[in-house]
Formats: C-alpha cells, structure tokens, sequence
C-alpha cells in the first residue's frame, strides 16, 4: 500500500493548540490546490490492566495502544510502544478482550477531519479531541504518497513535499509547526515495505510526543 | 490406525471435497496471578501446514449449564476467534500471559455445508518435548485420535445447529459414537466390520 507519513502539531512553548490554528492548516491545503473529497476518521484506545493487587502496576505495560483505522475497516491495531510490538487482528480480537477482563478501555482518542487530494499525494487534516468531548488536544496530518510503498525509495520526494508544506504553512504565522518524527520501523520487525501496522506504529508515537509535550507544559506551568 | 482410514474414506465419500490436512500448533496461556478481575486464558493457533504459519487467537468461553444443556446431546459455549499477525504470542507475553500448555494437532479436516456448516477433525495430539520444538512431538495417547464435530450457531439459532449435528453424527455411527466432551463412549461394536468393510471398497459400501 501506498506509504505515509503522520504528522502532528507542534505549538510554540507557552501556547496551546486551538481550533482557528486548526482552521488555518485547513484553510493552507486548500490554499495549495487540495481538493476536498470527504471526511476520515480513526480511534485510538488506551488500555490499562485491572489488577488485584495495585502495587504491581509498574510491571505493566503503560503505552498499551488499540486502533482502528478507516482503510481497514476489519482490522484493529495493537501497540505496546516500549516493548516495540505492533499486531494486526480481526475487529473481533475487542470481543476477545472484553471477555478476557484483564484489560478495560482508560481513555478513547478520535482523530477526524477532511482528506484532500493533490496530485499524487492524498493529505488528511484531522483534529485530536477525547471520545466524549470536543476539548481539541491536538492536531494531525497524514500524506500519503500514492504511487511508492517503499519507505527509503520515497524519502527524497516526502521530505520535498513537507519543505514545501511548511514553507506554505509558514506564511500564517501560526504558533507553532508541523513534525515528523520517523518511529524506527525495523525495531518493530517492520519491512521497508508500507503497512497500516506502521500507520498504527506512527500514531502510538504521535500519542508519546503528544503526552511528552503536555507534561512539559504541566510542570512548565508548575 | 485402520479406524482411521476407514474414518477418512466415510468423510470422503460423505463429502465430495478432498480432506485438508491439518497442522496446528495450540499454545494455551493464562493470565499471571494478578492480572484480571478473574484468572482467563486464550489460545494462540498456528496453522503450519499453511507457506507461511498464520496465527488465531481464541477465546472459548464456559459451556452452557442447566437442565436444557443437559438434555441437550452436544456442547454448547461461546467461542471468539480473531487472525493476528506474527507478533501475537510476544504480545500476549507482554501483557501479563504466561504459556500454561502447549499441543500440537496433527491429522485432517473435512467440512461439509449441509443446512449448517459443520466441520470434521481427526486428529492425534501431540506434545512437545522441548518448548516450541514441534519438529520432537510425541502422541499424548498414542494409537488412539481424537475425532471431532463442530457448528457454529448464534444464540437465536443453536437448537436447530444441534439437531444437524445430532442428525451428521448418525452417518458416523457404524465406525464411532460421539458424545460430550468428558463423557466417554468406548469403541463401538460394529467398529471393525464397519472399518474393514470401507477399507475393502474404497468407500463404495453404503453403510
């Protein structure tokens, strides 16, 4: 399948994501003759064990990540970041882990927006916001290169098209910029060759930055 | 082993399709004792008769209880299936399961599409001698397999998935009478009759 990078909002220290940024991205993609075709959508979960004994939380996985993706409606992603496992499974693997009930659901994330194509690139902006709120936490932007799924064959073209994107974004002198920060997709017994388990390794390390970022603003603020 | 055979030659006829072979390496983990509300346990299977092993995981939950199970001639219980990718086992490992048992299942499968789908193994349980090592597996009864029927079934239409198997397994009853699992029947007395007379023709006895 065609490859992708994810990337995510970076805001300038001292300030916080919002949604006229998140207009403004918008606004900058249309702004380079992207074509708006429809919406997408993606859910991330996190997982935390139930325990009998609390005091044995630190053996636990911390970074236990379940994702579905709209290009594949049947599948479901796990991450376990730290230990730098990915798995794909049937949709049906949630049914298995109800019934197991040594895992419940801690704090579900969507991220949903437009998706624009142009030219041989399909762009998706999308918004960070908890299941049950609209609290805008972040901001994501997926390109997707149509005609390679090599990553390292694709490098050179990506790093052009996100040079050109920044420059672009650049101009609205927004609080903040775009990152892309490139998990080491080997270490996740990972091919060159694109798949939507890297797709869901790219956001479980989104989700790491994003929680890096809101700590150092916490203790900043402390 | 001649059951067997005349087993395999009842299935063939019965069904029109060649048997599929059957290699499944069944890896049963259970939680560590302080994970969960509960003690739970999955299975891992790993089809090694496919080019590339393909992984499920499997979750079987308790079977029905009361007096309608017990009138009833074949098992009833929740199962959960779902393919995963390579990685499931380590996954597994790194939540907090630790491997309990591991068989390997050795024999094949027929299945056949009748009102419901039902499916056929025959198969010898193996274990292994050494972790994983399924190349050193040896038969936990040697000389005697392990034949079963499985259905699936919703809860709205389980009765009706029971009738066909009650109904499939009378095809069977010259060689072998199935039961519930745990409740032991012996070996039939037309067993070896049956056996000789489906070995002599090639199946072309009806029964």
């Amino acid at each position: 399948m065609p490859l992708k990078w994810v990337l995510q909002w970076q805001p300038n220290p001292g300030t916080t994501v919002n949604s006229q940024i998140l207009a403004e991205v918008s606004q900058c993609v249309e702004g380079i003759n992207g074509v708006k075709e429809g919406r997408w959508k993606a859910t991330l979960t996190y997982y935390k064990p139930i325990l009998r004994d609390q005091a044995t939380s630190s053996e636990m996985p911390r970074d236990f990540i379940g994702m579905s993706l709209p290009e594949q409606p049947s599948k479901y992603y796990f991450t376990l970041r730290t230990h730098r496992i990915v798995v794909e499974s049937d949709v049906s693997v949630q049914n298995i882990m109800e019934k197991l009930q040594s895992y419940r659901s801690r704090v579900a994330l969507i991220f949903e927006g437009f998706q624009y194509q142009l030219g041989d690139f399909q762009l998706r902006v999308g918004k960070v916001v908890p299941s049950h709120s609209e609290n805008l936490r972040g901001i994501v932007m997926e390109v997707e290169y149509l005609p390679i799924s090599s990553l390292e064959k694709s490098r050179q073209i990506m790093e052009e098209f996100f040079d050109i994107w920044q420059e672009a974004l650049s101009k609205r002198s927004l609080p903040g910029h775009f990152i892309h920060v490139e998990p080491n997709f080997s270490e996740f017994g990972l091919p060159d060759h694109y798949t939507s388990q890297h797709t869901a390794v790219q956001y479980a390390t989104v989700m790491a930055q994003l929680i890096a970022s809101a700590q150092a603003v916490s203790t900043a603020r402390n | 082993m001649k059951h067997v055979e005349a087993l395999e030659i009842l299935l063939q006829g019965l069904c029109g399709v060649k048997k599929e072979r059957l290699r499944i390496h069944e890896l049963c983990l259970k939680s560590s004792p302080n994970l969960g509300a509960v003690p739970s346990e999955l299975r891992i299977l790993c089809d090694l008769e496919q080019p590339e092993p393909t992984w499920t995981v499997r979750h079987v939950g308790g079977s029905m209880r009361g007096a309608g199970a017990e009138q009833i001639s074949v098992l009833v219980r929740p199962m959960v299936e779902s393919k995963a990718s390579k990685n499931v086992l380590r996954f597994f490992y790194a939540l907090g399961y630790k491997l309990d048992h591991e068989l390997l299942r050795v024999g094949f499968a027929f299945h056949f599409q009748r009102s419901v789908q039902i499916t056929v193994t025959v198969s010898s349980v193996n274990k292994m001698l050494k972790l994983h090592a399924t190349d050193e597996a040896v038969p936990l009864t040697p000389g005697m397999q392990l034949v079963e029927v499985t259905a699936p079934a919703t809860s709205e239409n389980y009765n009706e998935v029971v009738a066909a198997v009650t109904s499939f397994c009378e095809h069977l009853a010259p060689l072998l009478h199935l039961s519930k699992p745990g409740i032991s029947t012996g070996v039939v007395p037309t067993a070896a009759a049956a056996a000789a007379s489906l070995m002599s023709d090639g199946g072309g006895t009806t029964l």
